[in-house]
């Protein structure tokens, strides 16, 4: 494995770690948005090198932008849910959500 | 071109952790729009190019303006934040694991001399992006339509004015 390779896949799962640290460390649900990119940026990195080795640029640029789409709209829901939480509780505390009822 | 790849990868690193560990939301939202423009870059140099357009407009454009206007529309200050989750004590353990982690698959991928499997690669296609997706991959377009109609139905029903 040469250095590239080895650069691309160690900071890749650092990336993941980093964000997953993130989804199990904090209750902010902007924070926890933040984690949740963070993994999918390494995602992201995974399957470009792996078509740079492979040599199907387009098939992984295909699944990129599939993964850039699902990204936009987690972002955005994730979104909406804390303007509603932060209505409702004036809170941005994720486990205000265990109090809601019907 | 391996040394920007391995510049590019630190700075990915560094902004990511200060994007997780910063107690001030809007500085993480900006350096998780500077971990996306440094994944734009090496995108360009693997050639990825039609995707490194999309992630650099996209994912540090448009996530970044979301994210922003959610910190701002609910704001909070900044101490009563740090009283409230306690974010800074609870990610001081980030940095060493990190570390450690980083050391460890180092030292694992080098000692078990572990190999990307090359010999069992395909044929490497010249397969352009507009035929990969429109021809061979339509199930994926479709699933991408239902997603973005989702997210158009979410904002119409969470950002609607009770």
């Amino acid at each position: 494995m040469n250095f590239i390779e080895l650069a691309i896949l160690t900071t890749g799962f650092l990336l993941i770690l980093a964000g997953c640290y993130c989804l199990m460390r904090t209750y902010h649900i902007i924070k926890i948005l933040i984690g949740i990119e963070v993994a999918m940026k390494a995602v992201t990195l995974f399957i470009a090198y792996a078509a740079h080795i492979n040599g199907k640029i387009g098939l992984a640029q295909s699944f990129i932008i599939t993964i850039i789409v699902v990204e936009v709209v987690v972002a955005v829901v994730l979104a909406g849910i804390s303007l509603n939480l932060y209505k409702k509780y004036q809170s941005m505390d994720l486990r205000n959500i265990r109090k809601l009822r019907g | 071109m391996e040394v920007i790849i391995t510049i590019c990868l630190g700075f990915m690193l560094v902004f990511a952790i200060v994007a997780v560990m910063n107690k001030s939301l809007l500085k993480s939202a900006i350096a998780l729009a500077l971990v996306s423009i440094f994944l734009g870059v090496i995108l360009y140099l693997l050639t990825a190019k039609w995707a490194a357009v999309f992630e650099v407009s996209v994912c540090s454009g448009l996530v970044t303006v979301i994210s922003i206007s959610a910190i701002s529309l609910t704001h909070e200050e900044k101490e009563q934040l740090q009283k409230k989750y306690m974010d800074k004590r609870r990610m001081a353990m980030l940095p060493y694991l990190l570390i450690l982690c980083g050391f460890l698959l180092v030292f694992i991928v080098l000692t078990a001399k572990i190999q990307l499997p090359y010999d069992q690669l395909a044929e490497p296609s010249t397969e352009t992006l507009s035929e990969a997706l429109w021809d061979n991959r339509q199930a994926d377009v479709w699933g991408q339509i239902i997603i973005l109609l989702t997210g158009a139905f979410a904002v119409v029903t969470l950002f609607k004015e009770a």
